[in-house]
């Protein structure tokens, strides 16, 4: 799989491709700003881009922009934005068009080798990541009538997997079920709360963020 | 008095006993009604403003006038003394038209037009006196070249019609240019001025070309000149009633409230629209106007003059007004004595306000040093330990991979892992209370989801903005909600609070509302000070309504400029 990365700290962005090189990765561009991450992608198109949100030069919205742009011209390539805030509002913003093959993590989850690993395949193969601290911020929302309140103790974990990205077979393996009990869990849980069901695994995820957030 | 009597006496005596006088009773009294009114008038006017110097000579120029008449005599010496004065009338004429109304002639143009014309009346006719004997009685005659004597005679009185013609132009082109609305009185009297100039210029003419009806033109000019103090007197008594338009300032001093805008008042007073009140700063050491604006004193010839206000020994408020005011000294006295106290409330009123304005000015450079000193080291954070940790962690997590066989060590490398996560979250929860750089980064709506998600209580939040706000806007309106949304959780006991946020008036207005037990202490322990510092420093304010048992309702009102 093939891996762009844009990050303006020396130490990481090395950390981060000898990090990714172990795994197996293969990582043709190490950008420090935006526009070289968007000639790199032009030109090599590869299957993820990893884009700090804060890069140079005034390190506002640059990275998310790109990542947008990146998005908007060139839907195969997936985007794993690494952010150093945990922000709801920026998740929405990256997922809004469509949640296919779009992470939004914590930077410090990149320390978390196999997981972090696992969310740049994800991404890469056209899944979506949601970092779990923003899904159980959401979770964890007061609600003057909550209808959360009706999911049992699993459903509830079956949720919070669903809404970071997990596919069914994720969720299966994450909880120790078998694939089918997995299913299960899922259309109950969309019957529960009204959800219309999607198909896409990825688009769940938008329908559930957005259910939490309203 | 007595000295125009006995010049009026002596004039009608002379026009008696001349042989030369068809008509002496009808002579005697045109040259009479050409005097008497200007030494009258420019008595009146002497009397009541002593320093005014056209007022003297008006009086010079009716009795120099009278000169004329020693012509009249039969004896030689007072005849000739006469002839010599006998065209000094149209010269003494023209300059008292252009000393209007300073009694000064103010303009190259005009002294040059007065000096040429004396030049011609007394000059020109001096030589045609050594030239002229008039049958033996001129004594000054040393030859009798009569036909040289009447081309010389010729010359002056075509120039001296030149002159008078060019006086008038100077006197069209000033009533143009007056900045300052005339008086009707003092147009009139203009008007005859310019009027008396153009029957002079025709008369001498006439007399140049002998024209035929000579006699009928110089009757009609001396009633027209006549005329001219009588114009004056009218200016004089309009003058008086402006008392009138003082009683009307004093009425609007005294309504309550005090006019809006004293300049205005002072300026119909004085009828002079172009009127700048200037009020002198101790402390600042600098004139401005009512409104704080910086003012500059009128330099020489810029077209405006200052009068000085004093108070307490020293000037402290400044008139810039019309140079045509400066013949009106009553006029200017008496409005600046009545608008005494109102002008000096204004100068306290203007002090306070470049007081005020300086103070909101410190207070708005305060709060932003300190907005960027906490932006600075937000960076800094980031930048630095933050990158640093998060590369020491990816290290140890790649550590940990790599040792797969001891689990001790993997499990020590997890824990140290571990440690340096939640040194990352407390230095991350250090960096965004320092400043929160998701407002800065990505906008007030972004930055208010995950707040308001993180609420203690369910929040309705509405965020009515198309595009960014200046983000000295947005980091207010976003510590408006934080700080408010920790009240709700601390104080309010509500079970729902609602923030909306809109632009309105040109800026940005932010409230946030809840349900709770309101009779929030807007002074102590809530913020709500901090707060509206913050806002108020950039000239917004924040409104806050907390009835006990009614919910509390906190509103802030950013405007962008």
């Amino acid at each position: 799989m093939r891996v762009a990365i844009a990050e303006d700290s020396v130490l990481l962005r090395e950390g981060l491709a000898s990090l990714l090189d172990d795994a197996g990765f293969d990582v043709i561009a190490q950008c420090q700003t935006a526009d070289e991450l968007r000639l790199k992608v032009d030109s090599y198109s590869p299957d993820v881009a990893i884009v700090d949100i804060r890069l140079p030069p005034t390190h506002n919205d640059e990275g998310l922009v790109a990542a947008l742009e990146i998005r908007d011209r060139h839907p195969s390539v997936g985007v794993l934005v690494l952010s150093q805030y945990m922000e709801l509002g920026l998740a929405m913003k990256l997922l809004a068009d469509s949640a296919d093959g779009v992470g939004y993590l914590l930077k410090d989850r990149i320390s978390d080798v196999d997981d972090f690993v696992a969310a740049v395949q994800r991404v890469g193969t056209g899944g979506s990541v949601v970092d779990p601290a923003i899904v159980s911020t959401l979770l964890s929302r007061q609600r003057s009538d909550d209808p959360l309140a009706t999911l049992t103790p699993r459903e509830r974990e079956v949720l919070e997997l669903m809404a970071t990205g997990s596919s069914n077979q994720g969720i299966a393996d994450e909880l120790v079920i078998s694939l089918r009990a997995a299913e299960k869990y899922v259309s109950s849980i969309f019957g529960k709360l009204g959800l219309p069901s999607t198909g896409s695994e990825s688009r769940r995820v938008l329908a559930v963020l957005m259910f939490l957030r309203s | 008095m007595l000295a125009a009597a006995s010049a009026a006496a002596g004039s009608v005596l002379l026009a008696h006993a001349s042989d030369d006088l068809s008509e002496p009773v009808l002579e005697a009294a045109l040259l009479n009604w050409t005097t008497l009114p200007y030494i009258a008038a420019g008595s009146i006017a002497w009397a009541r403003r002593p320093d005014s110097r056209f007022g003297r000579l008006m009086v010079a120029a009716g009795f120099a006038m009278f000169l004329s008449s020693l012509q009249w005599s039969q004896t030689d010496v007072p005849f000739t003394l006469g002839m010599a004065f006998d065209l000094l009338p149209a010269a003494i004429l023209l300059h008292l038209f252009l000393a209007f109304p300073s009694g000064r002639l103010e303009r190259g143009a005009e002294r040059t037009l007065v000096v040429a014309a004396y030049t011609a009346a007394l000059g020109l006719q001096l030589v045609k006196m050594l030239l002229w004997s008039v049958q033996g009685r001129n004594v000054l005659a040393v030859a009798e070249e009569t036909e040289a004597a009447f081309t010389v005679e010729d010359v002056e009185l075509g120039l001296l019609s030149a002159l008078c013609l060019g006086g008038v132009l100077v006197l069209v082109v000033r009533r143009r240019g007056l900045v300052r609305p005339l008086r009707p009185s003092i147009a009139l009297l203009v008007d005859s001025f310019a009027c008396g100039l153009v029957m002079v210029a025709v008369l001498l003419t006439a007399g140049a070309f002998e024209w035929p009806a000579f006699e009928t033109i110089r009757r009609i000019t001396f009633l027209v000149i006549g005329l001219t103090p009588v114009a004056f007197l009218i200016g004089l008594l309009d003058a008086r009633f402006s008392g009138s338009t003082l009683r009307e300032l004093l009425v609007r001093l005294r309504e309550e409230p005090a006019p809006a805008d004293l300049r205005d008042s002072l300026a119909d007073a004085l009828r002079d629209p172009s009127l700048t009140v200037a009020y002198w700063l101790q402390d600042f050491g600098r004139w401005v106007d009512a409104q704080g604006r910086p003012v500059d004193l009128p330099t020489e010839g810029s077209g405006q003059v200052t009068k000085f206000i004093d108070h307490d020994g020293s000037s402290a408020v400044a008139l810039l007004h019309d140079p045509s005011l400066a013949d009106e000294p009553e006029l200017l006295g008496a409005v600046t004595a009545a608008a005494a106290i109102a002008l000096e409330n204004e100068r306290l009123h203007a002090e306070l306000r470049a007081r005020l304005d300086e103070l909101r000015g410190s207070r708005q450079r305060v709060i932003e040093a300190g907005q960027e000193e906490r932006q600075r080291l937000e960076r800094d954070l980031h930048d630095g330990a933050q990158q640093r940790l998060i590369a020491l962690s990816l290290e140890l997590g790649r550590l940990e991979r790599r040792l797969s066989g001891d689990a001790d060590a993997r499990g020590r490398l997890d824990r140290a892992r571990r440690e340096v996560a939640m040194s990352l979250e407390e230095l991350r929860a250090v960096a965004h209370g320092i400043h929160p750089a998701v407002v800065s980064g990505h906008g007030l709506a972004v930055a208010l989801e995950s707040l308001t998600v993180r609420a203690p209580v369910p929040v309705r939040l509405d965020v009515r903005l198309e595009g960014r706000m200046p983000e000295r806007l947005e980091v207010a309106a976003y510590y408006v909600v934080s700080e408010s949304l920790a009240n709700v959780a601390k104080h309010a006991h509500a079970t729902l609070a609602r923030v909306d946020v809109a632009r309105g008036d040109g800026g940005l207005v932010v409230e946030v509302l809840d349900d709770g037990v309101g009779g929030a202490d807007t002074e102590r322990g809530t913020g709500l000070r901090g707060l509206a510092d913050r806002v108020e420093a950039l000239g917004g304010r924040l409104l806050v309504w907390t009835p006990h048992g009614g919910g509390t309702r906190v509103r802030a009102e950013l405007p962008c400029a």
